[in-house]
């Protein structure tokens, strides 16, 4: 019940539908008792001949007029309850978005985005549920079996309602024992399906050693097998779920033959009509819900509960980057002074960084180089604060990156990540990412910079056609060039390019990097690259080696060094050459 | 997961799909008949008890007359009608469900079978999350439908018929007025699937888009964080978010005028017919009325729509399981089979000899892969395929292990059509290891085993000392029973690449045909593998991919392949001294060009 507790925020928030919602529950609860005293009323009548027209119209209109009221009220709880509920998930997920948007890239490499919209499905879900149907079941199954058995205790018996009720709490002990047990043996039983499921992927993930070695038959009878596992765990849960109904049936038709004998006894001795004992039956199936119900709302607000306090936990995760007192609000522009002399990953012993130190003058363009896992995209994430905690300082426009409001630095970066991440939307969309508004002109003149333009014409849908994971499947060049596209748009102060031309061609690397210099005459570009082509045309470049830098210059001054990025340059060459079949051709 | 968008199914599709879905129940046909006869018992008793307190009531209680004898007899006739019912209630029960487990046991087997036979072509257009769904969650799905709906559809239909039954023995009048309430319970039940079946649709995509949002935003947040658009994928997820609300509003209203409060109120309208039609009679009638009679329908009444809700509420797994059966019968029907074998296939490999003559192919179609591939390897001899990423090596061995049919040209084995084989044949005596050492979970000796009973552990073991592979093996405790977990992510993959070597050695291949690994081996294992690589070949005909050339300079023949084509083709040291293609990719590899 503790999830009430945690809920009450939002009890109190809803105020007037929860009153409302509850207050016509009981109502309905109410109502309900009339159609069994009726029948008695009207089984007593005709008992003692005394009925006539009048009387008749009267008790039917009653009851057609309660029916008809039922009808509304349990339609209106169940907008106001459920509907509130709804309301509630809707609510958390809103807030649960808008936390994640401000956790650090840390916090998603930490966990799996499957972890994360479990949270935001499967938890939200457990908690609507106790806010809907566990209000619900709590206050029905309480309002009814008070008013019912106060009603026959009352109006009709005392002691036969003693009598009857004796076997009813036998049926919520045993309910509930099923329950745990069925509880148990089923999640066997996903353990077992589970099991399949893994099969099933492993065979196909490893079909083709399968066919490799003629098991296609072997590995079908172990799937057999597998799947009778199934099937047994599943049965042993059917021998459970399959007592509920015969328990409760047992115990409902032992409480009417006591109720049958007793009460048949007590009309003989003329201390309870024909038409009591009738209605009292009647009213004894009433009671089987909230029996059954309290069974439900024990696993509703436990689940509900733990989801609550999972939701929670994510909610009170702390924002990692943060912005100082007095940040500054103007978007930087100016030369870049980079002095680092160690950074390490959170959670990671060897440094990722260590005495890298160089300047940027406003308008140069910078290329990093180094093997894989060298610290280049390090350096990256270090400008746009995606990390901070480092011995060392980023000065931008002679002030500290950590001096300047987190939207304004960002502001003054494009960033075309590795990873050409592209939204699930048309390639207009994606390009104009960072401005919606702008005008299709801007958009082509960014999407003709980064050499694309002729891809999207080349669509069907032309910029309207929808990329991303439900979209058309791009080529890795034809992403990188979008996403080249996406950072133009915004004419940043200072350009990002991780590795961003590894997938294109050589021709088109040379004409996307010479329309750059163009465009982008006055500010600021950062390549990283494997593709020492790319860098070539730098004003400086920096040579990394497991976070070390170990050359630093220009293109001429490196290649005389004949060092690292002299052997590296003449590999590649090689590596062109290979490419090509070998001969030297354009 | 992602849900795509699901096709709206026709009735026509939707009756097509249930229909063969019950074809599936003919192998059950006796478990079926036992489990209908249980039915049909406890529907009798389930009916017979409010008859005999009628009697009660109408024969004793009313006249106020209690002899002993009869009275017992009834009450005793009333118990055992209830234990027993009660008996056989539950093994109906269980009957039902054990049944429906095993037509979805089929139908899994089926589907599993099914994707086993499809060739790669398949594998290679399908994500394999989506074939795991069709066999696990589809049938999951089905299995749903089977245990819950259908046989509580089963059960209510039986109630429901057994019920009007009794009322028409009690008073066929009063039956005949109660009538009345089938065809309205009938009509609501079809507004509502109409309603329902768009509205819990459309909640249900509304659903699968937040979620789609959710994941892309997720993966993408450091981009929007970039980008600093925080505010407006807020924006964005706030209006998805409350047309998911809108539809989950949709589907609480129409539930809530459709559903039990609607069952409910046609409750009330039977109660007052039959309240109303004793009351009438009761005016003429003076003494007539049986009060038991008034009673046992009242009883009835309250027991028939309680299976009524139940199966209304469980509606939408019903069209949810039609839309999973709609997928699994289409895999079921999926066409892209592997490569046949010539139906009188019957030729044994014997000799081991390889002769690709004039072969041309194309995954799609449209682009060759492979032009005018002709090469011959002579028993026992090694051939080596080297070149460039998407050059057409392993495009040859697809062909070879028949992965893939080939229209023009011919592959032949011993001189014969490769075609002409027994599929069962040429898997066994053809030896592939691929690039990607996959481990299945187990145990090391039931990876090297496969699924192969035969081998004996002395067999494994001896396979494993000779591909050096008992080295490393030998160190654990646990040696060849040491366990494996999924893809061997705790061996390294030099490890992992001599526990496919021994898999592939302990068959006895006459044939090799290996894709050489291009992952980062540890020095320890990468001489064991070169050492076990050599001995493997010693007496077998090797088609062998090399990424490292070091590994296969003693080969008889080495073909570079650029573009599918052949460009050149010799011995090592011919190809040297031919300076083309093949020396640049020596040079790239053994150190550079000095400087």
């Amino acid at each position: 019940m503790r999830v009430f507790g945690y809920l009450m925020w939002f009890f109190k928030q809803e105020k007037k539908a929860y009153i409302v919602g509850i207050g016509l529950l009981l109502i309905v609860a109410m109502l309900q008792l009339i159609p069994p005293w009726l029948i008695g009323v009207v089984v007593d009548s005709i008992d003692m001949g005394s009925l006539n027209g009048q009387d008749l119209a009267k008790w039917m209109g009653i009851l057609a007029l309660s029916a008809l009221a039922i009808y509304v009220l349990q339609y209106l709880w169940r907008v106001m309850i459920f509907g509130s509920a709804v309301k509630l998930s809707r609510q958390m997920r809103e807030r649960l978005y808008a936390h994640f948007t401000q956790m650090s890239p840390q916090f998603y490499q930490k966990r799996r985005v499957g972890d994360l919209m479990a949270h935001a499905t499967n938890d939200l879900s457990a908690i609507q549920q106790a806010a809907g149907a566990g209000v619900l079941t709590l206050v029905d199954s309480l309002a009814t079996g008070l008013f019912v058995i106060a009603t026959i205790a009352i109006m009709i018996d005392a002691k036969l309602t003693f009598i009857a009720l004796i076997p009813m709490p036998l049926m919520a002990l045993l309910t509930n024992y099923y329950g745990t047990l069925l509880h148990k043996r089923f999640g066997v039983a996903q353990a077992a399906f589970s099991d399949l499921n893994d099969k099933t992927q492993e065979s196909i993930s490893g079909i083709k050693v399968i066919k490799t070695f003629g098991q296609e038959k072997e590995d079908v009878e172990s799937f057999r097998e597998l799947s009778s596992d199934v099937v047994a765990k599943n049965v042993a849960v059917a021998r459970i779920d399959s007592l509920f109904d015969p328990t409760i049936s047992f115990i409902v038709g032992s409480s009417f033959f006591l109720s049958i004998v007793f009460g048949g006894r007590m009309v003989i001795a003329e201390e309870l009509s024909i038409g009591q004992l009738i209605s009292f039956t009647t009213y004894l199936g009433l009671l089987v819900w909230p029996m059954l119900a309290f069974g439900w709302l024990f696993n509703i607000v436990e689940r509900g509960r733990a989801s609550y306090e999972r939701v929670s936990q994510l909610l009170n995760h702390p924002v990692d980057i943060k912005e100082k007192t007095g940040a500054v609000d103007a978007q930087p522009s100016g030369d870049l002074e980079v002095d680092i002399i160690d950074f390490k990953f959170p959670n990671d012993e060897a440094s990722a960084l260590q005495d890298v130190s160089f300047i940027l003058k406003r308008g140069d363009t910078l290329g990093i180089v180094g093997r894989t896992g060298a610290g280049k995209t390090t350096i990256l994430k270090l400008l746009m604060r995606e990390f901070d905690g480092y011995d060392g300082q980023i000065l931008f426009d002679q002030r500290s990156i950590n001096e300047y409001k987190l939207k304004a630095l960002r502001g003054s970066i494009g960033y075309v990540p590795q990873d050409h991440f592209l939204f699930s939307a048309s390639i207009r969309e994606n390009v104009a990412f960072t401005d919606p508004s702008v005008s299709q002109s801007v958009v082509e003149l960014s999407t003709k910079s980064a050499h694309v333009q002729e891809d999207i014409l080349g669509f069907r849908n032309g910029y309207d056609t929808v990329v991303g994971e439900r979209g058309v499947s791009l080529s890795g060049g034809q992403k990188q060039r979008i996403s080249i596209a996406r950072a133009l748009l915004m004419d940043p102060e200072v350009l990002l390019l991780d590795d961003s031309l590894s997938a294109v061609d050589a021709k088109t690397e040379e004409a996307i990097l010479s329309s750059l210099k163009e465009t982008r005459e006055g500010k600021t570009t950062i390549i990283t690259s494997h593709r020492l082509s790319a860098v070539q045309h730098a004003d400086l470049i920096i040579v990394l080696d497991e976070g070390k830098l170990v050359e630093k210059g220009t293109h001429e001054e490196l290649m005389e060094k004949q060092d690292w990025y002299y052997r590296m340059y003449v590999r590649q060459q090689l590596e062109v050459l290979v490419e090509r079949g070998g001969t030297r051709h354009d | 997961m992602i849900e795509k968008k699901q096709p709206l199914l026709s009735g026509h599709d939707q009756w097509k799909a249930l229909t063969r879905l019950l074809t599936y129940t003919s192998p059950f046909k006796k478990p079926i008949t036992f489990a209908f006869v249980l039915l049909l018992l406890m529907t009798i008793g389930d009916v017979l008890g409010p008859i005999l307190i009628k009697v009660f009531i109408d024969d004793f209680l009313t006249p106020r007359s209690f002899p002993f004898e009869p009275l017992v007899a009834l009450a005793a006739t009333y118990i055992v009608i209830q234990v027993g019912n009660v008996f056989i209630m539950y093994f109906q029960q269980v009957k039902f469900q054990e049944i429906a487990l095993k037509i979805i046991q089929q139908l899994r087997v089926d589907a599993f079978s099914r994707v086993q036979a499809l060739g790669m072509r398949y594998f290679d257009q399908t994500p394999a999350g989506s074939i795991v769904s069709r066999v696990t969650n589809d049938t999951e799905a089905i299995k749903e439908m089977f245990v819950s709906v259908l046989v509580s559809f089963i059960q209510s239909a039986f109630l429901i018929v057994g019920i009007f039954i009794a009322m028409f023995i009690l008073n066929a009048r009063l039956a005949l007025f109660c009538l009345v309430i089938l065809p309205i319970i009938f009509m609501i039940m079809k507004t509502y699937r109409k309603y329902s079946s768009v509205f819990y649709q459309e909640l249900r995509e509304r659903l699968s888009q937040l979620n789609a949002k959710l994941a892309e935003s997720l993966s993408g947040m450091v981009m929007v964080q970039a980008f600093r658009q925080e505010k407006r994928m807020q924006d964005e997820f706030g209006v998805t978010n409350q047309y998911h609300y809108n539809a989950g509003m949709r589907n609480i209203k129409i539930d809530g005028l459709l559903l039990r409060p609607a069952i409910n109120l046609v409750y009330m309208l039977a109660l007052l017919i039959i309240l109303s039609f004793f009351g009438i009679t009761s005016f003429d009638a003076a003494g007539g009325i049986e009060i038991g009679v008034l009673y046992a329908f009242i009883n009835y009444l309250d027991r028939f729509f309680e299976p009524i809700n139940q199966v209304m509420q469980r509606l939408s797994i019903f069209q949810q399981a039609i839309v999973a059966a709609s997928r699994v019968f289409k895999l079921l029907d999926e066409k892209e089979l592997e490569p046949h074998q010539h139906p009188e296939s019957s030729r044994s490999l014997e000799e081991g000899e390889i002769e690709f003559r004039n072969v041309t192919f194309s995954y799609d179609g449209k682009q060759e892969v492979l032009k005018n591939i002709s090469f011959r390897a002579k028993p026992g001899e090694t051939v080596a395929l080297v070149g460039h990423t998407g050059s057409g090596k392993s495009s040859i061995i697809n062909l070879l292990m028949r992965f893939y049919e080939f229209e023009k040209g011919d592959i032949l084995i011993d001189g014969e059509s490769i075609k002409k084989f027994k599929k069962e044949d040429l898997r066994e005596k053809m030896g592939l290891v691929l690039q990607d050492p996959f481990l299945f979970f187990g145990t090391v000796a039931s990876n090297i085993r496969l699924y192969n009973e035969a081998l004996t552990d002395q067999d494994v073991r001896e396979a494993a000392e000779f591909v050096q592979a008992h080295t490393f093996i030998g160190k654990s405790p646990d040696q060849y029973e040491q366990r494996v977990v999924e893809r061997g992510a705790t061996l390294s993959s030099g490890q992992r690449q001599l526990i496919a070597f021994a898999r592939t050695i302990v068959a006895n291949p006459k044939v090799l045909i290996l894709d050489e690994a291009t992952a980062s081996i540890d020095t320890e294992t990468e001489e064991a593998i070169q050492v076990a690589l050599e001995r493997m070949r010693k007496g077998r005909t090797t088609i062998a991919i090399a990424h490292r050339l070091s590994t296969i300079q003693d080969a008889e023949q080495i073909l570079v392949l650029h573009h599918g084509e052949v460009v050149e083709r010799g011995t090592h040291q011919e190809l040297l001294t031919q300076q083309g293609l093949y020396h640049k990719m020596y040079l790239l590899q053994n150190g550079l060009p000095q400087g």
